[in-house]
């Protein structure tokens, strides 16, 4: 018996009428796991396109391997370097048993590295899916909508965006409150106003801001303590992060402190430039994001300041510090929370990007300023493509 | 009380008429109540305040609710008054004379009312201002602890911006004027959480024992980014940051260089330790 | 009596100022951070509702309608500076905390509705229950998110350490977002929420249907 068989043979208990019709959102999921769905659209039907928005999910979440691959080895890369700086043989517990039978902690092993990221991220991104995901197909089945592929970009950016030292609990509470406040509670995915990874990250961020505001020990090693480089650039200026040894290529690869997946803009623009080329993020909010950024570091670059030294900062260190990068690419190009009509997404990248920087300058409380700027603009979004459409429908009607 | 026919309500005599009496009824509850309690409340802010000087001299205990008890522990601080300006305590002649010149009387003295009237104060520049409170009172209120063998403990209230606030504290001196014997802030609001810590007990507890001054006689108190390096030779002068708050621990490193600074109690303390 | 009973006790769950009117929404993020200072901003309010709708109602029939709002104003005003001396007279420490809350009674909404509401149509005795009962809607909603704020936010009750803190040596890390007006917001919402699931007759009607969703109508 063929799977597809099997799975036929089961679908009717699960349609109107039959024995398990409440739990139909599950059989659809695993179904559409397996087979792409046969149901065409009835009805005045609009567009035909061989993408659909399972297609438009996964190609984000594949771009978003290169830069978790990529922070996962920095993540080991620079905790074995601290290891090897404190003396420390091995780590404790379970983590310290799987490395040492897999792998070693030498900084230079590409490998060793890997693993050591990975038995840090790993835990982080499966209970991010576990627990996102039980949410997910409990408002699936009670309210009747399929589980969406969505909570699979939902769940990935959710967990790059999080440092490797975040306790597995945090990490719970933070997709709970994404899926259940940022998503579910407006009626899930496609109606929801805010981005729901980075909801959930904000609950994080301002619960328990001790662990995640990039002040102290981001390096996945106990007793070694570092600030993100964003941290540093916000209390000393770029004379500070240059002091700590880092250069603007080091920041560019990803060779810093950070969360999982933000360290590295190369990686990021990697899976940028994928998502670009197949056309599944939009290229205009990218550009709006990245103009937005560099006028309003120019413009604070040309003000300067004598005492906050963040006014200084050029337009390419805010570009591979702190979440800007991946924000711009994966967060900022959410379809259902960003602006619909291109005029918009203009408007709308160009806010996040001069909010970014706003934040992180003028703003004394935050270092980072890319999440609240990109959730403020969320917010922007409808007012943008209202105001495009009405001015659209002002030009048509003075030409009747 | 349903309408009874010929009254009308909306007749101008009515509305006049209820207007004096809902007035005049509500001004007598009111003043009542005011008189009534005044006393009452002026002495629970009396209290508020002994309880704060109490606690950031390390003499109150937790538990210690009875106004009798807060008032006793009390009575051993004698309360002074400092000039600012001369950096000079007055002499209850002085401060008779300066009560009777600008009306005012210590008893009730609202240090932070007076940091605001043109007349009790004086603007500060921006390169004095080190602890951004734009304004400084001419006269302080602070608390001495006497023993036999003379002062025992000094009380100064200090003020300064942190990053959302202005916290106000009283910080303690042992007699020499340059060790902390405990600092505590009672009002401010800082993030909860990470400047909010600033009243954690546990941070408090790094303070005694610290000293303000460096050979020198300048303020080296500093509040550090991370822990102290117990061996370090500056540990004597050096308190732990709160962790993810910087510019609170800086406001605090501030506010203590500017009033145990040379314009704020620094030369009082010289004189009074001397 | 019926009618006493439910005018007492209907603005608790079935028509409750906060989760059903949205009314004195402000005081409720302000100060409920810690149970005994919203307890006493509970009790605060309810005197006040219950004599303002007293007095109201007892010169109903003689205020004149052009000055209707400012005579109801005086004397909620009046009751107001009364309380808060009170406040600051035997709790100094909860009024302090009160700041500018207890003030702010003489706006909150639902004194000023429930005397416009009900002490204008109805006798003393009937109004000051109103009143009452709708303080201790307020209330009610108001414990709920105070004892949800200050149990994550700070690990304890009334004051009294539930879960000992990491900071102090034991396990519980204080969820900071709870201290921060914003979670009353989430919280009044998920109340709200949870209110009309229990009561579904609270759900107003959708202001317009979204249509069937496509692969649920096919088959």
């Amino acid at each position: 018996m063929s799977l597809r068989s099997l799975m036929d043979g089961l679908e009717p208990h699960f349609h109107q009428g039959g024995k398990y019709e409440r739990f139909y959102a599950i059989y659809e999921m695993v179904d559409t796991i397996f087979y792409t769905p046969g149901k065409v659209t009835v009805g005045q039907s609009h567009v035909r396109d061989a993408v659909d928005m399972k297609r438009v999910m996964t190609t984000v979440w594949w771009c978003a391997f290169f830069p978790m691959v990529v922070g996962m080895y920095m993540v080991g890369r620079n905790a074995n370097l601290a290891m090897e700086a404190l003396d420390i043989a091995a780590l404790e517990g379970w983590r310290g048993w799987i490395i040492a039978l897999i792998a070693g902690y030498d900084p230079n092993s590409i490998w060793d590295c890997l693993i050591y990221g990975a038995v840090f991220y790993v835990p982080i991104y499966a209970v991010t899916f576990v627990v996102g995901g039980i949410w997910e197909v409990l408002f699936a089945v009670k309210r009747g909508h399929e589980v969406n592929e969505g909570f699979f970009v939902t769940s990935i950016l959710f967990s790059l965006t999080l440092p490797a030292t975040i306790p597995l609990w945090q990490v719970a509470l933070g997709i709970s409150f994404g899926v259940v406040i940022g998503k579910e509670i407006f009626g899930g995915t496609g109606k929801n106003f805010l981005n729901p990874a980075l909801t959930g990250r904000a609950f994080l961020y301002f619960a328990y801001p001790a662990q995640i505001s990039g002040d102290a020990v981001w390096t996945a090693v106990d007793g070694y303590s570092g600030a993100t480089a964003l941290g540093i650039a916000a209390a000393d200026g770029l004379g500070g992060v240059l002091a700590t040894g880092l250069t603007w290529g080091d920041a560019f690869l990803g060779n810093m402190q950070g969360s999982v997946g933000e360290v590295s803009t190369l990686a990021i623009f990697v899976g940028g430039a994928i998502l670009l080329i197949t056309r599944v993020a939009s290229w205009r909010i990218m550009g709006g994001v990245l103009l937005g950024m560099i006028a309003t570091s120019l413009l604070f670059n040309a003000i300067g300041s004598s005492t906050n030294p963040m006014f200084a900062l050029p337009w390419h260190w805010h570009l591979v510090l702190g979440g800007f990068a991946f924000g711009m690419v994966y967060m900022a190009t959410d379809p259902v929370s960003a602006a619909m009509t291109d005029t918009g997404r203009w408007a709308y990248g160009a806010l996040i990007g001069v909010m970014c920087v706003l934040i992180r300058v003028v703003n004394p409380a935050f270092p980072e300023g890319m999440m609240l700027a990109i959730l403020f603009a969320n917010l922007f979004a409808p007012l943008f493509d209202w105001s495009v459409v009405r001015a659209n429908v002002r030009r048509r009607l003075a030409r009747v | 009380m349903s309408d009874s026919p010929g009254f009308n309500k909306d007749s101008i005599q009515n509305v006049i008429v209820i207007a004096l009496v809902v007035c005049l009824f509500c001004a007598i509850v009111v003043a009542g109540s005011a008189v009534a309690l005044k006393e009452r409340r002026i002495e629970n802010k009396a209290l508020d305040k002994s309880k704060n000087v109490l606690i950031a001299a390390g003499l109150f205990e937790e538990g210690v609710t009875r106004v009798d008890d807060i008032n006793t522990l009390f009575a051993r601080f004698e309360p002074r008054v400092v000039d600012l300006r001369t950096k000079q305590l007055l002499t209850a002649a002085e401060v008779e004379a300066v009560e009777q010149e600008l009306e005012i009387s210590f008893a009730d003295y609202d240090q932070r009312k007076a940091a605001k009237d043109p007349a009790l104060s004086s603007a500060l520049s921006d390169l004095e201002d080190i602890a951004s409170i734009n304004r400084r009172e001419h006269f302080s209120l602070i608390y001495l602890l006497r023993s036999d063998a003379g002062i025992d403990r000094i009380v100064l209230p200090v003020h300064g911006y942190g990053l959302w606030s202005t916290l106000y504290g009283f910080l303690a001196l042992e007699a020499d004027g340059n060790t902390v014997s405990g600092i505590t802030f009672y009002e401010h609001t800082e993030t909860a959480g990470l400047g909010g810590e600033v009243d954690n007990p546990a941070w408090k507890a790094k303070w005694p024992g610290k000293q303000i001054y460096a050979g020198s006689g300048d303020v080296a108190m500093r509040v550090i980014k991370g822990a102290v390096d117990p061996s370090s030779a500056e540990a004597i002068h050096q308190v732990d940051g709160l962790s993810g708050a910087t510019l609170t621990s800086k406001g605090v490193e501030n506010l203590i260089a500017y009033w145990l600074g040379e314009e704020g109690y620094g030369p009082l303390l010289g004189s009074l330790s001397g | 009596m019926s009618n006493v009973k439910e005018i007492l006790l209907n603005p608790i769950f079935n028509n409750n100022p906060i989760g059903l009117q949205i009314l004195g929404i402000c005081s409720a993020l302000a100060v409920t951070t810690q149970m005994s200072v919203a307890a006493v901003m509970c009790i605060a309010l309810t005197v006040v509702c219950a004599f303002s709708n007293f007095f109201i109602s007892l010169i109903r029939a003689r205020i004149p309608s052009s000055i209707r709002i400012i005579v109801q104003m005086t004397i909620i005003a009046s009751l107001v500076i009364v309380v808060d001396q009170i406040l600051g007279a035997v709790a100094y420490d909860i009024s302090k905390q009160l700041t500018v809350f207890v003030g702010l009674i003489i706006t909150n909404c639902i004194v000023m509705g429930r005397a416009e509401a009900f002490a204008m149509q109805n006798p003393p005795g009937l109004s000051f229950l109103d009143g009452l009962g709708n303080g201790l809607g307020y209330s009610a909603v108001l414990m709920s998110v105070a004892a949800i704020r200050e149990f994550f936010g700070s690990g304890s009750l009334f004051g009294i350490q539930v879960m000992p803190l990491v900071t102090e040596g034991g396990w519980y890390t204080p969820m900071g977002l709870m201290l921060l007006a914003p979670s009353a917001f989430f919280i009044i919402g998920l109340l709200i929420w949870a209110l009309r699931v229990w009561k579904k007759e609270q759900v107003e009607a959708p202001e317009y249907e979204i249509g069937q969703h496509t692969a649920l109508s096919h088959s």
